[in-house]
Protein backbone atom coordinates (compact mmCIF):
# COMPACT_ATOMS: atom_id res chain seq x y z
CA UNK A 1 0.00 0.00 0.00
CA UNK A 2 1.15 3.49 -0.80
CA UNK A 3 2.09 6.10 1.59
CA UNK A 4 -0.66 8.64 2.47
CA UNK A 5 0.57 12.25 1.73
CA UNK A 6 -1.95 13.62 4.41
CA UNK A 7 -1.15 17.09 3.31
CA UNK A 8 -1.96 16.76 0.08
CA UNK A 9 -5.29 15.17 1.07
CA UNK A 10 -6.54 18.04 3.50
CA UNK A 11 -5.47 20.31 1.02
CA UNK A 12 -7.74 19.13 -1.85
CA UNK A 13 -10.48 18.46 0.51
CA UNK A 14 -10.07 22.08 1.96
CA UNK A 15 -10.06 20.86 5.29
CA UNK A 16 -7.16 22.67 7.74
CA UNK A 17 -6.15 19.45 9.82
CA UNK A 18 -4.04 20.69 13.01
CA UNK A 19 -0.72 19.49 12.85
CA UNK A 20 -0.74 16.80 16.12
CA UNK A 21 -3.79 15.46 14.23
CA UNK A 22 -2.13 14.59 11.42
CA UNK A 23 -0.47 11.38 12.67
CA UNK A 24 -3.66 10.55 14.04
CA UNK A 25 -5.74 10.95 10.91
CA UNK A 26 -2.91 9.12 8.43
CA UNK A 27 -3.27 6.59 10.82
CA UNK A 28 -7.23 6.08 9.90
CA UNK A 29 -7.03 6.28 6.44
CA UNK A 30 -4.33 3.74 6.07
CA UNK A 31 -6.47 1.24 8.34
CA UNK A 32 -9.43 2.49 6.08
CA UNK A 33 -7.73 1.55 2.88
CA UNK A 34 -6.14 -1.68 4.02
CA UNK A 35 -9.75 -2.95 4.67
CA UNK A 36 -11.01 -1.55 1.47
CA UNK A 37 -7.72 -3.37 -0.37
CA UNK A 38 -9.00 -6.77 1.00
CA UNK A 39 -11.45 -6.86 -2.21
CA UNK A 40 -8.35 -6.83 -4.32
CA UNK A 41 -8.45 -10.86 -2.99
CA UNK A 42 -11.36 -11.05 -5.40
CA UNK A 43 -10.22 -12.40 -8.96
CA UNK A 44 -11.50 -9.83 -11.44
CA UNK A 45 -9.50 -11.19 -14.66
CA UNK A 46 -12.64 -12.07 -16.58
CA UNK A 47 -15.64 -9.43 -15.02
CA UNK A 48 -16.65 -6.45 -16.74
CA UNK A 49 -16.14 -2.78 -14.92
CA UNK A 50 -19.34 -2.45 -13.18
CA UNK A 51 -20.36 1.06 -13.01
CA UNK A 52 -23.72 0.70 -11.68
CA UNK A 53 -25.69 -2.30 -9.96
CA UNK A 54 -28.92 -1.66 -11.80
CA UNK A 55 -28.42 -2.32 -15.71
CA UNK A 56 -30.53 0.61 -16.38
CA UNK A 57 -29.80 3.55 -18.59
CA UNK A 58 -29.94 7.17 -17.13
CA UNK A 59 -33.14 8.75 -16.70
CA UNK A 60 -33.93 11.51 -19.83
CA UNK A 61 -36.06 14.55 -20.52
CA UNK A 62 -36.83 16.69 -23.15
CA UNK A 63 -35.16 20.33 -23.85
CA UNK A 64 -38.02 22.17 -22.07
CA UNK A 65 -37.50 24.87 -20.09
CA UNK A 66 -39.16 25.88 -16.98
CA UNK A 67 -38.68 27.91 -14.30
CA UNK A 68 -39.15 26.72 -9.81
CA UNK A 69 -37.91 29.72 -7.71
CA UNK A 70 -36.73 33.25 -7.85
CA UNK A 71 -33.26 34.74 -7.88
CA UNK A 72 -33.83 35.83 -4.08
CA UNK A 73 -34.84 32.06 -3.17
CA UNK A 74 -31.48 31.32 -4.55
CA UNK A 75 -29.61 34.09 -2.67
CA UNK A 76 -31.44 33.27 0.44
CA UNK A 77 -28.64 31.00 1.86
CA UNK A 78 -26.25 32.74 0.42
CA UNK A 79 -23.69 34.30 3.32
CA UNK A 80 -23.30 37.54 1.57
CA UNK A 81 -25.17 39.04 -1.40
CA UNK A 82 -24.23 42.03 -3.37
CA UNK A 83 -27.34 42.82 -6.04
CA UNK A 84 -27.95 39.53 -7.21
CA UNK A 85 -24.36 38.43 -6.84
CA UNK A 86 -23.46 36.18 -4.50
CA UNK A 87 -20.24 37.81 -2.81
CA UNK A 88 -17.23 35.92 -1.50
CA UNK A 89 -14.07 36.40 -0.20
CA UNK A 90 -11.71 37.20 -3.43
CA UNK A 91 -10.28 34.32 -5.36
CA UNK A 92 -8.00 35.47 -8.26
CA UNK A 93 -6.17 32.97 -10.72
CA UNK B 1 16.80 30.76 -34.13
CA UNK B 2 13.94 29.28 -34.45
CA UNK B 3 13.89 27.89 -37.98
CA UNK B 4 15.12 24.18 -36.68
CA UNK B 5 12.18 24.83 -34.36
CA UNK B 6 9.09 23.15 -34.62
CA UNK B 7 5.99 23.86 -32.65
CA UNK B 8 3.60 20.73 -32.03
CA UNK B 9 -0.23 21.95 -30.99
CA UNK B 10 -3.47 19.65 -29.79
CA UNK B 11 -6.67 21.45 -28.74
CA UNK B 12 -8.79 21.32 -26.49
CA UNK B 13 -12.40 23.45 -27.97
CA UNK B 14 -15.16 23.88 -25.81
CA UNK B 15 -18.58 24.02 -28.00
CA UNK B 16 -21.52 25.54 -25.73
CA UNK B 17 -24.41 23.78 -26.98
CA UNK B 18 -27.40 25.90 -28.43
CA UNK B 19 -30.60 23.96 -26.14
CA UNK B 20 -32.97 25.62 -25.24
CA UNK B 21 -32.61 24.37 -21.17
CA UNK B 22 -28.91 23.05 -19.03
CA UNK B 23 -27.46 19.86 -19.43
CA UNK B 24 -29.22 18.74 -16.08
CA UNK B 25 -31.40 21.33 -15.07
CA UNK B 26 -34.46 22.68 -16.67
CA UNK B 27 -33.52 26.32 -16.23
CA UNK B 28 -33.15 28.62 -19.26
CA UNK B 29 -29.56 27.91 -20.70
CA UNK B 30 -29.48 31.66 -22.37
CA UNK B 31 -26.49 34.46 -22.60
CA UNK B 32 -27.05 37.73 -21.39
CA UNK B 33 -29.99 37.32 -18.39
CA UNK B 34 -29.78 39.54 -15.41
CA UNK B 35 -27.35 37.84 -13.00
CA UNK B 36 -27.74 34.35 -10.83
CA UNK B 37 -31.75 33.91 -13.17
CA UNK B 38 -31.04 31.46 -14.27
CA UNK B 39 -30.32 29.59 -11.31
CA UNK B 40 -32.13 26.73 -9.35
CA UNK B 41 -31.60 24.67 -6.68
CA UNK B 42 -29.95 21.78 -9.20
CA UNK B 43 -27.52 24.62 -10.63
CA UNK B 44 -27.46 26.44 -7.25
CA UNK B 45 -26.00 23.08 -5.85
CA UNK B 46 -28.44 22.56 -3.10
CA UNK B 47 -28.49 19.51 -0.68
CA UNK B 48 -30.58 16.57 -2.53
CA UNK B 49 -31.17 17.72 -5.49
CA UNK B 50 -30.79 15.20 -8.32
CA UNK B 51 -29.58 16.13 -11.80
CA UNK B 52 -31.86 14.86 -14.72
CA UNK B 53 -30.32 14.23 -18.42
CA UNK B 54 -31.44 16.33 -21.32
CA UNK B 55 -31.71 14.51 -23.78
CA UNK B 56 -30.96 17.39 -26.67
CA UNK B 57 -27.65 17.67 -25.88
CA UNK B 58 -27.25 13.99 -26.86
CA UNK B 59 -28.99 14.29 -30.31
CA UNK B 60 -26.45 17.50 -30.89
CA UNK B 61 -23.55 15.23 -29.71
CA UNK B 62 -24.73 12.47 -31.88
CA UNK B 63 -25.02 15.41 -34.70
CA UNK B 64 -21.48 16.21 -34.19
CA UNK B 65 -20.55 12.64 -34.43
CA UNK B 66 -21.57 12.43 -37.69
CA UNK B 67 -20.00 15.63 -39.28
CA UNK B 68 -17.11 15.25 -37.00
CA UNK B 69 -16.58 11.50 -38.50
CA UNK B 70 -16.62 10.14 -34.61
CA UNK B 71 -17.36 6.80 -33.40
CA UNK B 72 -20.75 7.28 -31.86
CA UNK B 73 -20.15 5.24 -28.62
CA UNK B 74 -23.53 3.40 -27.90
CA UNK B 75 -22.24 3.41 -23.76
CA UNK B 76 -21.11 6.55 -22.37
CA UNK B 77 -20.36 7.32 -18.22
CA UNK B 78 -20.91 10.52 -16.85
CA UNK B 79 -18.05 11.33 -13.80
CA UNK B 80 -17.25 14.11 -11.46
CA UNK B 81 -14.41 16.11 -11.59
CA UNK B 82 -13.19 17.64 -7.71
CA UNK B 83 -12.53 20.83 -7.45
CA UNK B 84 -13.25 24.06 -5.27
CA UNK B 85 -13.72 27.63 -6.78
CA UNK B 86 -16.46 29.71 -5.65
CA UNK B 87 -18.15 29.59 -9.17
CA UNK B 88 -18.44 25.88 -8.82
CA UNK B 89 -21.17 25.16 -6.32
CA UNK B 90 -21.04 21.46 -6.72
CA UNK B 91 -17.63 21.55 -5.63
CA UNK B 92 -17.05 19.17 -8.78
CA UNK B 93 -18.01 19.44 -12.29
CA UNK B 94 -19.95 16.45 -14.24
CA UNK B 95 -17.95 15.69 -17.34
CA UNK B 96 -17.27 12.39 -18.92
CA UNK B 97 -14.03 11.00 -18.41
CA UNK B 98 -13.30 7.33 -19.33
CA UNK B 99 -15.98 6.79 -21.31
CA UNK B 100 -16.98 9.82 -23.84
CA UNK B 101 -20.04 10.06 -26.29
CA UNK B 102 -17.55 10.21 -29.33
CA UNK B 103 -14.48 8.78 -29.99
CA UNK B 104 -11.89 9.07 -32.63
CA UNK B 105 -12.91 11.67 -35.18
CA UNK B 106 -11.43 13.93 -37.50
CA UNK B 107 -11.97 16.74 -40.13
CA UNK B 108 -9.95 17.97 -42.92
CA UNK B 109 -8.31 21.56 -42.82
CA UNK B 110 -6.51 23.93 -45.56
CA UNK B 111 -2.90 23.82 -44.92
CA UNK B 112 -1.13 26.25 -47.47
CA UNK B 113 -2.27 24.74 -50.62
CA UNK B 114 -2.75 21.41 -49.33
CA UNK B 115 -5.68 19.76 -46.93
CA UNK B 116 -4.62 18.08 -43.78
CA UNK B 117 -6.33 15.28 -41.65
CA UNK B 118 -6.44 16.30 -38.21
CA UNK B 119 -7.57 13.85 -35.89
CA UNK B 120 -9.81 14.38 -33.29
CA UNK B 121 -9.06 11.94 -29.84
CA UNK B 122 -12.37 12.44 -28.55
CA UNK B 123 -15.44 14.75 -27.65
CA UNK B 124 -17.86 14.67 -24.44
CA UNK B 125 -20.25 16.24 -22.77
CA UNK B 126 -19.69 18.40 -19.67
CA UNK B 127 -21.33 21.65 -17.50
CA UNK B 128 -20.05 24.77 -17.90
CA UNK B 129 -18.93 26.83 -14.62
CA UNK B 130 -20.28 30.38 -13.57
CA UNK B 131 -18.44 33.20 -13.67
CA UNK B 132 -16.38 35.77 -11.26
CA UNK B 133 -16.27 39.01 -11.51
CA UNK B 134 -13.29 40.10 -9.50
CA UNK B 135 -13.42 44.38 -11.03
CA UNK B 136 -16.73 45.49 -9.01
CA UNK B 137 -14.99 45.25 -5.29
CA UNK B 138 -11.27 45.16 -3.87
CA UNK B 139 -11.70 42.48 -1.58
CA UNK B 140 -14.65 40.64 -2.69
CA UNK B 141 -15.75 38.43 -5.56
CA UNK B 142 -18.87 38.04 -7.10
CA UNK B 143 -20.26 35.35 -8.53
CA UNK B 144 -23.08 34.75 -10.91
CA UNK B 145 -24.39 31.30 -11.04
CA UNK B 146 -26.26 31.64 -15.15
CA UNK B 147 -23.87 29.98 -16.50
CA UNK B 148 -23.49 26.72 -14.20
CA UNK B 149 -25.09 23.65 -16.14
CA UNK B 150 -24.58 25.17 -19.60
CA UNK B 151 -23.98 21.78 -21.66
CA UNK B 152 -20.59 21.92 -23.22
CA UNK B 153 -19.01 19.48 -26.10
CA UNK B 154 -15.18 19.35 -25.52
CA UNK B 155 -13.22 18.38 -28.46
CA UNK B 156 -10.07 17.35 -28.07
CA UNK B 157 -7.87 16.84 -31.08
CA UNK B 158 -4.59 15.30 -31.06
CA UNK B 159 -1.53 16.78 -31.34
CA UNK B 160 -1.79 17.01 -35.14
CA UNK B 161 -1.66 20.83 -35.94
CA UNK B 162 2.01 22.48 -35.98
CA UNK B 163 1.41 26.48 -36.44
CA UNK B 164 -1.00 29.05 -35.72
CA UNK B 165 -2.36 29.42 -38.85
CA UNK B 166 -3.15 25.38 -38.59
CA UNK B 167 -5.04 26.56 -35.36
CA UNK B 168 -6.59 28.81 -36.59
CA UNK B 169 -8.21 27.04 -40.02
CA UNK B 170 -8.91 24.02 -37.65
CA UNK B 171 -11.05 26.08 -34.82
CA UNK B 172 -12.87 28.08 -37.93
CA UNK B 173 -13.55 24.48 -39.52
CA UNK B 174 -14.85 23.02 -36.47
CA UNK B 175 -16.66 26.39 -35.83
CA UNK B 176 -18.09 26.02 -39.49
CA UNK B 177 -19.65 22.63 -38.86
CA UNK B 178 -21.31 23.10 -35.84
CA UNK B 179 -23.28 26.24 -36.92
CA UNK B 180 -24.26 24.47 -39.89
CA UNK B 181 -25.66 21.07 -38.09
CA UNK B 182 -27.20 23.92 -35.38
CA UNK B 183 -25.42 22.62 -32.23
CA UNK B 184 -23.43 25.83 -31.34
CA UNK B 185 -24.17 29.83 -32.23
CA UNK B 186 -20.45 30.22 -32.12
CA UNK B 187 -19.97 33.27 -30.89
CA UNK B 188 -16.41 33.36 -29.31
CA UNK B 189 -17.01 36.64 -28.30
CA UNK B 190 -19.68 35.59 -26.06
CA UNK B 191 -17.85 32.87 -24.89
CA UNK B 192 -19.94 29.99 -27.07
CA UNK B 193 -16.30 28.89 -28.68
CA UNK B 194 -13.28 28.79 -26.37
CA UNK B 195 -9.76 26.97 -26.99
CA UNK B 196 -7.23 25.53 -24.57
CA UNK B 197 -4.27 25.18 -26.66
CA UNK B 198 -1.44 22.63 -25.61
CA UNK B 199 1.80 23.66 -27.16
CA UNK B 200 5.13 21.85 -26.89
CA UNK B 201 8.30 22.60 -29.08
CA UNK B 202 11.18 20.34 -30.49
CA UNK B 203 13.54 20.58 -33.04
CA UNK B 204 12.55 18.90 -36.65
CA UNK B 205 12.43 15.29 -36.58
CA UNK B 206 12.86 14.81 -32.97
CA UNK B 207 10.45 13.36 -30.14
CA UNK B 208 7.68 15.57 -28.22
CA UNK B 209 8.88 17.94 -25.59
CA UNK B 210 6.98 19.25 -22.73
CA UNK B 211 3.55 20.70 -23.35
CA UNK B 212 1.86 24.06 -21.66
CA UNK B 213 -1.58 24.48 -21.72
CA UNK B 214 -2.57 28.10 -22.24
CA UNK B 215 -6.44 28.04 -21.16
CA UNK B 216 -9.58 30.10 -22.40
CA UNK B 217 -8.52 31.71 -25.41
CA UNK B 218 -12.00 32.91 -27.07
CA UNK B 219 -10.86 34.73 -30.18
CA UNK B 220 -8.81 34.04 -33.28
CA UNK B 221 -6.49 37.43 -32.42
CA UNK B 222 -5.44 36.33 -29.13
CA UNK B 223 -4.79 32.35 -30.36
CA UNK B 224 -2.31 33.20 -32.39
CA UNK B 225 -0.57 35.49 -30.43
CA UNK B 226 -0.40 33.20 -27.83
CA UNK B 227 0.78 30.81 -29.96
CA UNK B 228 3.22 32.73 -31.23
CA UNK B 229 4.50 33.99 -27.62
CA UNK B 230 4.56 30.98 -26.01
CA UNK B 231 6.73 29.02 -28.85
CA UNK B 232 9.05 31.99 -28.56
CA UNK B 233 9.11 31.29 -24.63
CA UNK B 234 9.66 27.93 -24.84
CA UNK B 235 12.56 28.11 -27.10
CA UNK B 236 14.03 30.60 -25.31
CA UNK B 237 14.41 28.85 -22.18
CA UNK B 238 15.70 26.05 -23.76
CA UNK B 239 18.43 28.13 -26.27
CA UNK B 240 19.73 29.27 -22.62
CA UNK B 241 19.78 25.61 -20.93
CA UNK B 242 16.80 25.41 -19.06
CA UNK B 243 13.97 23.10 -19.16
CA UNK B 244 10.45 23.50 -19.68
CA UNK B 245 8.11 22.83 -16.62
CA UNK B 246 3.94 21.39 -17.78
CA UNK B 247 2.35 24.13 -16.47
CA UNK B 248 -1.07 25.84 -16.56
CA UNK B 249 -0.54 29.24 -18.47
CA UNK B 250 -3.33 32.56 -19.02
CA UNK B 251 -2.70 34.52 -21.55
CA UNK B 252 -2.63 38.51 -21.06
CA UNK B 253 -5.05 40.26 -23.44
CA UNK B 254 -3.07 43.53 -22.29
CA UNK B 255 0.20 42.39 -22.73
CA UNK B 256 0.36 39.39 -25.60
CA UNK B 257 2.33 37.69 -22.64
CA UNK B 258 2.01 33.77 -21.48
CA UNK B 259 2.40 33.73 -17.90
CA UNK B 260 2.28 30.37 -15.25
CA UNK B 261 -1.09 30.05 -13.00
CA UNK B 262 -0.47 31.10 -9.31
CA UNK B 263 -1.30 28.96 -6.65
CA UNK B 264 0.56 25.52 -7.60
CA UNK B 265 1.93 24.22 -4.62
CA UNK B 266 0.29 20.71 -5.44
CA UNK B 267 -0.70 19.38 -9.39
CA UNK B 268 -4.30 19.26 -10.01
CA UNK B 269 -5.68 16.02 -9.29
CA UNK B 270 -9.34 15.97 -9.62
CA UNK B 271 -9.90 12.49 -8.49
CA UNK B 272 -12.59 11.34 -11.09
CA UNK B 273 -15.20 8.57 -9.96
CA UNK B 274 -18.50 7.95 -11.66
CA UNK B 275 -21.72 10.59 -10.49
CA UNK B 276 -23.75 8.16 -8.86
CA UNK B 277 -26.65 10.84 -9.36
CA UNK B 278 -26.69 9.32 -13.10
CA UNK B 279 -26.77 6.01 -14.49
CA UNK B 280 -24.51 5.69 -17.94
CA UNK B 281 -26.38 6.87 -20.58
CA UNK B 282 -26.77 4.01 -23.24
CA UNK B 283 -27.85 4.51 -26.59
CA UNK B 284 -29.53 2.19 -29.25
CA UNK B 285 -28.40 2.24 -32.66
CA UNK B 286 -32.30 2.99 -33.22
CA UNK B 287 -31.99 6.15 -31.33
CA UNK B 288 -28.56 7.27 -32.93
CA UNK B 289 -29.82 6.11 -36.52
CA UNK B 290 -32.74 8.03 -36.04
CA UNK B 291 -30.56 11.85 -35.64
CA UNK B 292 -28.47 10.98 -38.69
CA UNK B 293 -31.37 12.77 -41.14
CA UNK B 294 -31.11 15.98 -38.47
CA UNK B 295 -27.09 16.46 -40.01
CA UNK B 296 -28.01 18.14 -43.43
CA UNK B 297 -25.79 19.17 -45.69
CA UNK B 298 -22.20 19.99 -44.55
CA UNK B 299 -19.92 22.93 -46.27
CA UNK B 300 -18.10 20.43 -48.15
CA UNK B 301 -21.38 19.06 -49.51
CA UNK B 302 -22.26 22.23 -50.38
CA UNK B 303 -18.87 23.26 -51.99
CA UNK B 304 -18.87 20.12 -54.44
CA UNK B 305 -22.47 21.16 -55.61
CA UNK B 306 -21.50 23.85 -56.31
CA UNK B 307 -18.81 24.11 -58.32
CA UNK B 308 -19.87 20.82 -59.94
CA UNK B 309 -23.61 21.60 -60.42
CA UNK B 310 -23.59 25.54 -60.80
CA UNK B 311 -19.84 26.10 -62.56
CA UNK B 312 -19.02 28.53 -59.57
CA UNK B 313 -15.58 29.88 -59.02
CA UNK B 314 -14.02 28.06 -56.51
CA UNK B 315 -13.11 31.19 -54.39
CA UNK B 316 -16.37 32.89 -54.63
CA UNK B 317 -18.43 29.26 -53.71
CA UNK B 318 -16.37 28.99 -50.60
CA UNK B 319 -17.36 32.83 -49.77
CA UNK B 320 -20.99 31.20 -49.95
CA UNK B 321 -20.37 28.11 -48.22
CA UNK B 322 -19.09 30.03 -45.35
CA UNK B 323 -21.43 30.34 -43.36
CA UNK B 324 -24.52 28.56 -43.40
CA UNK B 325 -26.86 31.59 -43.93
CA UNK B 326 -25.05 32.47 -47.21
CA UNK B 327 -26.06 29.61 -48.31
CA UNK B 328 -29.39 29.73 -47.35
CA UNK B 329 -30.27 32.91 -49.34
CA UNK B 330 -28.02 31.82 -52.18
CA UNK B 331 -29.82 28.54 -52.62
CA UNK B 332 -33.38 30.09 -52.20
CA UNK B 333 -32.39 32.70 -55.35
CA UNK B 334 -31.88 30.20 -57.50
CA UNK B 335 -34.86 27.84 -56.40
CA UNK B 336 -37.38 30.94 -57.15
CA UNK B 337 -35.45 31.83 -60.01
CA UNK B 338 -34.46 31.15 -63.74
CA UNK B 339 -31.16 34.05 -63.78
CA UNK B 340 -27.83 31.35 -64.02
CA UNK B 341 -26.36 30.29 -60.41
CA UNK B 342 -22.97 31.64 -61.61
CA UNK B 343 -24.56 35.06 -62.18
CA UNK B 344 -26.32 35.23 -58.85
CA UNK B 345 -23.07 34.54 -57.01
CA UNK B 346 -20.73 37.15 -58.86
CA UNK B 347 -23.80 39.63 -57.50
CA UNK B 348 -24.32 37.71 -54.03
CA UNK B 349 -20.47 38.09 -53.07
CA UNK B 350 -20.01 41.58 -54.81
CA UNK B 351 -22.77 44.50 -54.30
CA UNK B 352 -25.01 42.42 -52.21
CA UNK B 353 -22.68 41.34 -49.56
CA UNK B 354 -20.99 44.61 -49.82
CA UNK B 355 -24.40 46.40 -49.13
CA UNK B 356 -25.02 43.79 -45.99
CA UNK B 357 -21.46 44.82 -44.54
CA UNK B 358 -21.99 48.56 -45.20
CA UNK B 359 -25.31 48.69 -43.65
CA UNK B 360 -24.36 46.24 -40.84
CA UNK B 361 -26.81 43.97 -41.39
CA UNK B 362 -27.13 40.43 -40.58
CA UNK B 363 -27.28 38.40 -44.28
CA UNK B 364 -31.19 36.32 -43.59
CA UNK B 365 -32.03 39.75 -43.00
CA UNK B 366 -32.29 40.08 -46.84
CA UNK B 367 -34.17 36.30 -46.85
CA UNK B 368 -37.31 38.09 -47.85
CA UNK B 369 -36.05 40.33 -50.41
CA UNK B 370 -34.86 37.33 -52.90
CA UNK B 371 -37.40 37.75 -55.26
CA UNK B 372 -36.94 41.22 -55.83
CA UNK B 373 -32.86 40.74 -55.96
CA UNK B 374 -33.41 37.85 -58.62
CA UNK B 375 -36.31 40.07 -60.28
CA UNK B 376 -33.03 42.96 -60.79
CA UNK B 377 -30.54 40.32 -62.09
CA UNK B 378 -32.92 38.95 -64.66
CA UNK B 379 -33.02 42.74 -66.35
CA UNK B 380 -29.44 42.78 -65.72
CA UNK B 381 -28.85 39.64 -67.49
CA UNK B 382 -31.78 39.92 -70.18
CA UNK B 383 -29.51 43.47 -70.86
CA UNK B 384 -32.99 45.48 -70.36
CA UNK B 385 -30.60 47.34 -68.01
CA UNK B 386 -26.84 47.59 -67.73
CA UNK B 387 -24.37 46.12 -65.21
CA UNK B 388 -23.92 50.07 -64.31
CA UNK B 389 -27.82 50.73 -64.07
CA UNK B 390 -27.78 47.65 -61.95
CA UNK B 391 -25.07 48.09 -59.28
CA UNK B 392 -27.62 51.85 -58.95
CA UNK B 393 -30.82 50.26 -58.65
CA UNK B 394 -29.47 47.74 -56.11
CA UNK B 395 -29.08 49.44 -52.79
CA UNK B 396 -32.86 50.70 -53.59
CA UNK B 397 -34.26 47.75 -54.18
CA UNK B 398 -32.54 46.37 -50.73
CA UNK B 399 -33.36 48.73 -48.69
CA UNK B 400 -37.31 48.51 -50.20
CA UNK B 401 -37.12 51.07 -52.59
CA UNK B 402 -39.34 49.80 -54.81
CA UNK B 403 -40.01 46.84 -57.76
CA UNK B 404 -37.07 46.36 -60.06
CA UNK B 405 -38.56 47.47 -62.82
CA UNK B 406 -40.74 49.89 -61.22
CA UNK B 407 -37.51 51.84 -59.95
CA UNK B 408 -35.84 51.05 -63.93
CA UNK B 409 -38.79 53.69 -64.87
CA UNK B 410 -38.97 56.57 -62.94
CA UNK B 411 -34.71 56.63 -62.87
CA UNK B 412 -34.83 56.44 -66.86
CA UNK B 413 -32.53 53.54 -66.52
CA UNK B 414 -33.98 51.23 -69.15
CA UNK B 415 -31.43 50.39 -72.02
CA UNK B 416 -32.05 51.01 -75.75
CA UNK B 417 -32.28 47.88 -77.20
CA UNK B 418 -34.30 48.83 -80.32
CA UNK B 419 -31.61 48.15 -82.85
CA UNK B 420 -33.47 50.24 -85.59
CA UNK B 421 -33.32 52.85 -83.32
CA UNK B 422 -29.18 51.94 -82.68
CA UNK B 423 -28.50 51.71 -86.33
CA UNK B 424 -30.13 55.79 -86.86
CA UNK B 425 -27.96 56.71 -83.86
CA UNK B 426 -24.76 54.90 -84.99
CA UNK B 427 -25.16 55.71 -88.71
CA UNK B 428 -25.31 59.50 -87.55
CA UNK B 429 -21.92 59.08 -85.21
CA UNK B 430 -20.17 57.63 -88.26
CA UNK B 431 -20.59 61.16 -90.37
CA UNK B 432 -18.06 62.51 -91.42
CA UNK B 433 -15.46 59.89 -89.17
CA UNK B 434 -14.10 58.18 -92.33
CA UNK B 435 -10.41 59.18 -91.73
CA UNK B 436 -10.96 56.68 -88.58
CA UNK B 437 -13.23 53.95 -90.67
CA UNK B 438 -10.21 53.40 -92.90
CA UNK B 439 -7.74 53.09 -90.36
CA UNK B 440 -9.90 50.54 -88.33
CA UNK B 441 -9.94 48.73 -91.82
CA UNK B 442 -6.04 49.21 -91.65
CA UNK B 443 -6.46 46.93 -88.35
CA UNK B 444 -6.45 49.79 -85.47
CA UNK B 445 -8.93 47.99 -83.01
CA UNK B 446 -8.74 51.15 -80.59
CA UNK B 447 -10.73 53.04 -83.14
CA UNK B 448 -13.52 50.73 -82.11
CA UNK B 449 -13.49 51.60 -78.51
CA UNK B 450 -13.64 55.54 -80.01
CA UNK B 451 -16.83 54.41 -81.83
CA UNK B 452 -18.73 52.83 -79.03
CA UNK B 453 -17.73 55.71 -76.59
CA UNK B 454 -19.25 57.78 -78.94
CA UNK B 455 -22.28 55.83 -79.95
CA UNK B 456 -22.58 55.84 -75.85
CA UNK B 457 -22.72 59.31 -75.35
CA UNK B 458 -25.09 59.72 -78.44
CA UNK B 459 -28.00 57.45 -76.46
CA UNK B 460 -26.91 59.38 -73.03
CA UNK B 461 -25.33 56.12 -71.84
CA UNK B 462 -28.69 54.11 -72.37
CA UNK B 463 -27.52 51.90 -75.62
CA UNK B 464 -26.93 48.49 -74.70
CA UNK B 465 -23.46 48.12 -75.48
CA UNK B 466 -23.46 44.77 -76.67
CA UNK B 467 -25.18 45.90 -79.28
CA UNK B 468 -23.83 48.83 -80.38
CA UNK B 469 -20.70 46.90 -80.52
CA UNK B 470 -22.18 44.17 -82.78
CA UNK B 471 -24.56 47.21 -85.34
CA UNK B 472 -20.79 48.81 -85.39
CA UNK B 473 -18.96 46.10 -86.54
CA UNK B 474 -20.88 45.78 -89.53
CA UNK B 475 -20.90 48.83 -90.42
CA UNK B 476 -17.21 49.34 -89.86
CA UNK B 477 -16.13 45.91 -91.98
CA UNK B 478 -19.17 46.98 -95.10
Amino acid sequence: MSDIDIKRISYLAKLKLPLEKEEFYSNSLKDIIKWVDNLKKVDTSRTEPLHNVTKKTVSIRNDEVSKSNSVDDVLSNAPERAQNFFKVPKVVE
Amino acid sequence: MSNNWEMVIGLEVHAQLKTSSKLFSSSPNQFGSEPNENVNFIDSGMPGMLPVMNFGCIEMAIKTGYALNFKINKHSVFERKNYFYPDLPQGYQISQFEFPILSEGYINIESGDNQKKIRIERAHLEQDAGKSIHDIDPKYSFIDLNRVGTPLLEIVSYPDLSSADEVINYISSLRQLLMYINVCDGNMQEGSLRADVNLSVRKKGQELGTRCEIKNLNSFKFIKQAIEYEFQRQINIIDGGGEIEQNTMLFDTSTGETRAMRSKEFSHDYRYFPDPDLLPVNLSQEQIDKVKPLVGELPQDKLKKYLDNFSLDKEIAKIIIAEKQNANLFEKMISESTVKPKFIAVWLVGDIFAFIKENNLEVNSLNDKTKDITDLLRLISDDVISNKAGKEILPKVLNGEGKPSELVKKLGLEQVSDSGELEKIIDEALVGEEENILKFQEGSDRVLGYFVGKCLKATKGKGNPKLINKILLERLKK
